[in-house]
């Protein structure tokens, strides 16, 4: 199910409501039948890879909490290996057969390599990776495994998060979703603000832009220098808008259900370096890669070279985690490019950094080097990265100006105002500083733009194929 | 708290109604004529208007070489000086669209004096009953569902319409061909399409070579999916042509259905007379269901030889000038006889 369906917006109140009615103890079987359904809105037999992950994650917490010595980590690698492997099935097997049917030929041999017809399942790489960080923390000894298999399902399963994160600790949502929630006044109103604003985000900014990047990375040479520009700086907004206001949505609807959610966005575009703008884009991975990847690989307290290398892979695995292609690949090597280029010119950055009048150009400068690196994630292949870099350094003579642009740089605006108003900060708490009048006033503006100016096609959450 | 809400509630409903009354002088008119054009025509026609012509692509489409690129509706219209004809258009549509329209008229106010709804042979088919195309048909009605019109607005953003995807239009579409029965008088013939596909895909046309000849093979297997099919009282298509006729009794309109020619003639020589069989079989069931009342079955089905196709190698209702002129005239001809008696009234 979408958050942006008339189904969404039927179902939710619907649970939210139920939920309430019924005893505490038995929400957390609420919780859970809402999430299959919502779940199997998309293809109902892949709730069974789900539950899949679900059996496998809780017996493997349960027996390495029971186990000591070398059968707690041979638990773990159990673990770690069956979430890899559906993984592997599901998301990379036919990309890894292209690439060993690529490398026979390229050999000389004659492998045309297997090709499974299958439809991804949806947010695969987020629950694998939420139900990891679990068994991981239980056999770090830090958090202590779950006995009740229904609180552990909900913890992979709770529906505002389970497709597109934000990819949560069970040390903060699977206690979360145990706790006796009383309906509080104060959850509904925040969760109300969230969920408007996260509609707005997504309805109007990211859909009012998706026609124009669509059709600029389509055909790129039907368009001019300045179209394709326009489409590549846009991208930037689009995407941003498109996940941020997914990720506002489920973190207003766990609020209604008096769950608090991590943030996994806090104005990233106004980060004034590419390290900067990792700690405030897509949070909750950037935290998981972190904890589960950079520091086990040492972390910084290395060589220089190893850290090197520390980063590119960290980055590399980022980018292969967002999708089975090389141009994913290459998109998550530029940002390790840049943070080791960073790192080593920090003693001239760090200088910029101490004069506030520099921070615009900083901004400026991040958000185009972003932008750029983009174009990888963006482009279906790297043909059609190169065609847009090609375009946007020798011009198109032939192109033409038709795609619109003034809807989605209005869309755009309308982004960069909200992150400047609310930088540092949040709708919700915002908001709930200001005088009803004014609160009301923004409602209104907000409400009139998802109904009227929402754009008229609706557009899938481009981080759900992840 | 429960009335606190409720006081919440209440305002976001008059932040709404506000939102509409400013959606309307804003911004209404050109989203309704940019996403349901079709609606926004019959909404801004003439009240005065007198016959309302439903159709699709086989209406508009002509070739270069024609010496006119006048629709049937206009040629029609030729024959009607003292009569005021409205064309309305969308490609791929068929009754259950055509039913809404006139839904719409109705809630207008805008009642003609007759109708003519294209009957195509071929929207009776599992293909095209299950088609995807149909998301483009549901989107285009969105704007005119009777809510508040910047409700439609949202739901349009939300796509809130019956929706298929392309995997399950492909697969109701195949569970059809596999099940649905031809029932040919043969009884060792063909069962369904599958069965007639799959015979013709593995005992198809041989070049002389005795090499099989592949793209004719895939035009006649093309041809046997459009038009083998028994058109039952259950057709979801025959249930809409049903409340069509419904309407129109009801609402005193007279009702041409004009039956579209199918090129007849190259599916006998391409496929079959097994083909042809079904093809008339189907045209008699319609005529015979429809042509009662206030509603008259113009049987157009072998009127264009197979030469006046625009497209020779595959199924279209897509007629050269000629064909054109020969289907208006039999229409004309149908509309001339009741109008006649409306005069004479």
């Amino acid at each position: 199910m979408l958050f942006n369906s008339l189904h969404f917006i039927l179902f939710l109140p619907l649970v939210v409501i139920v939920y309430y009615l019924l005893a505490p103890k038995y929400r957390w079987l609420l919780i859970f039948f809402a999430s299959c359904y919502f779940y199997m809105a998309f293809v109902p037999a892949y709730i069974l890879i789900l539950f899949f992950v679900i059996l496998v994650d809780y017996f493997s917490g349960l027996a390495i909490e029971r186990s000591k010595g070398r059968s707690r980590l041979l638990f773990l690698i159990g673990s770690l290996v069956a979430n890899g492997l559906l993984l592997a099935f599901f998301k990379y097997f036919n990309f890894f057969n292209e690439n060993l049917a690529a490398l026979t030929n390229l050999l000389g041999g004659n492998f045309e390599g297997f090709k499974l017809s299958i439809v991804l399942p949806i947010g695969l790489s987020f629950h694998t990776f939420q139900s990891m960080s679990y068994t991981i923390e239980v056999y770090r000894g830090k958090q202590k495994a779950e006995r009740h298999i229904g609180y552990f399902a909900n913890y992979v399963l709770f529906f505002p998060q389970m497709v597109a994160g934000p990819i949560e600790r069970y040390d903060r949502l699977g206690n979360a979703l145990q706790k006796d929630q009383p309906l509080r006044y104060r959850n509904f109103a925040e969760g109300f603000r969230l969920i408007l604003f996260g509609f707005f985000i997504k309805m109007v900014v990211a859909d009012n832009i998706a026609p124009l990047v669509n059709l600029v990375y389509e055909n790129p040479f039907e368009h001019t220098r300045f179209e394709v520009f326009s489409a590549v700086i846009l991208f930037s907004f689009q995407i941003y808008a498109d996940f941020f206001g997914y990720s506002t949505i489920a973190l207003g609807s766990a609020r209604l259900l008096g769950v608090t959610i991590m943030d996994n966005f806090n104005t990233p575009y106004l980060s004034k370096s590419i390290t900067e703008f990792w700690n405030r884009w897509h949070i909750s991975l950037s935290t998981w890669f972190k904890d589960y990847l950079y520091i086990p690989l040492g972390g910084n307290r290395v060589s220089w070279q190893r850290w090197c290398l520390n980063i590119m892979i960290v980055f590399m695995v980022s980018g292969l985690w967002h999708g089975a292609s090389w141009t994913f690949v290459a998109w998550g090597a530029l940002h390790g490019v840049m943070l080791v280029i960073e790192r080593f010119t920090r003693h001239v950055i760090g200088t910029f950094e101490t004069k506030r009048w520099l921070h615009p150009l900083l901004i400026i400068k991040t958000f185009f080097i972003t932008s750029l690196i983009w174009i990888f994630f963006r482009a279906e292949s790297f043909q059609k990265a190169k065609d847009i870099f090609k375009i946007l350094i020798d011009g198109n003579p032939k192109g033409t100006n038709e795609a619109g642009i003034v809807v989605a740089a209005i869309a755009a605006l309308a982004i960069i105002t909200a992150d400047v108003l609310l930088y540092g900060n949040r709708i919700d708490r915002v908001l709930g500083k200001q005088s009803a009048f004014v609160r009301w006033l923004v409602y209104g503006l907000l409400l009139f733009s998802v109904l009227a100016l929402s754009g008229a096609k609706k557009f899938s959450f481009i981080y759900f194929q992840f | 708290m429960v009335k606190k809400i409720a006081i919440r509630v209440l305002l976001l409903c008059l932040i709404i109604l506000v939102s509409d009354m400013i959606y309307r002088v804003c911004f209404f008119t050109a989203d309704f004529k940019n996403y349901s054009p079709q609606l926004f025509e019959i909404q801004n026609s003439s009240d005065s208007t007198d016959v309302y012509y439903f159709g699709e692509s086989s209406n508009t489409s002509f070739v270069y070489e024609d010496s006119s690129y006048k629709s049937i509706s206009a040629l029609t219209a030729q024959h009607f000086p003292q009569l005021y004809f409205r064309n309305i258009n969308k490609e791929a549509t068929h009754a259950g669209i055509y039913l809404r329209w006139l839904e719409y008229l109705g809630k207008q106010n805008k009642l003609p004096k007759a109708v003519v709804v294209t009957m195509n042979l071929r929207s009776f088919n599992a293909a095209w009953v299950h088609s995807e195309l149909e998301n483009s048909l549901q989107e285009a009605l969105v704007m005119g569902y009777p809510c508040l019109p910047v409700i439609n607005r949202f739901l349009l953003a939300l796509q809130a319409f019956s929706h298929k995807t392309m995997a399950e239009s492909e697969q109701l579409t195949l569970k059809d061909w596999a099940s649905e029965p031809l029932n040919l008088p043969d009884s060792g013939a063909f069962k369904s399409v599958k069965d007639w596909d799959a015979k013709m895909a593995d005992g198809g046309y041989l070049n002389e070579d005795g090499t099989w000849n592949q793209k004719k093979i895939e035009l006649a297997c093309h041809y046997i999916k459009a038009y083998a099919l028994n058109i039952t009282p259950q057709n979801k298509r025959v249930q809409d042509f049903d409340n069509i006729q419904h309407w129109c009794a009801k609402n005193h309109v007279n009702l041409y259905l004009n039956l579209m020619a199918e090129n007849v003639d190259y599916a006998d020589s391409l496929v079959g007379k097994d083909l042809v069989f079904l093809m008339r079989r189907n045209r008699d069931f319609l005529v015979n269901r429809y042509n009662t009342g206030n509603c008259k079955v113009v049987d157009n089905l072998e009127t264009v030889s197979g030469d006046l196709f625009i497209d020779q190698h595959w199924t279209t209702e897509h007629y050269k000038i000629k064909g054109r002129l020969r289907i208006a005239n039999n229409l004309a001809k149908a509309i001339s006889k009741d109008f006649e008696t409306t005069v004479k009234n």
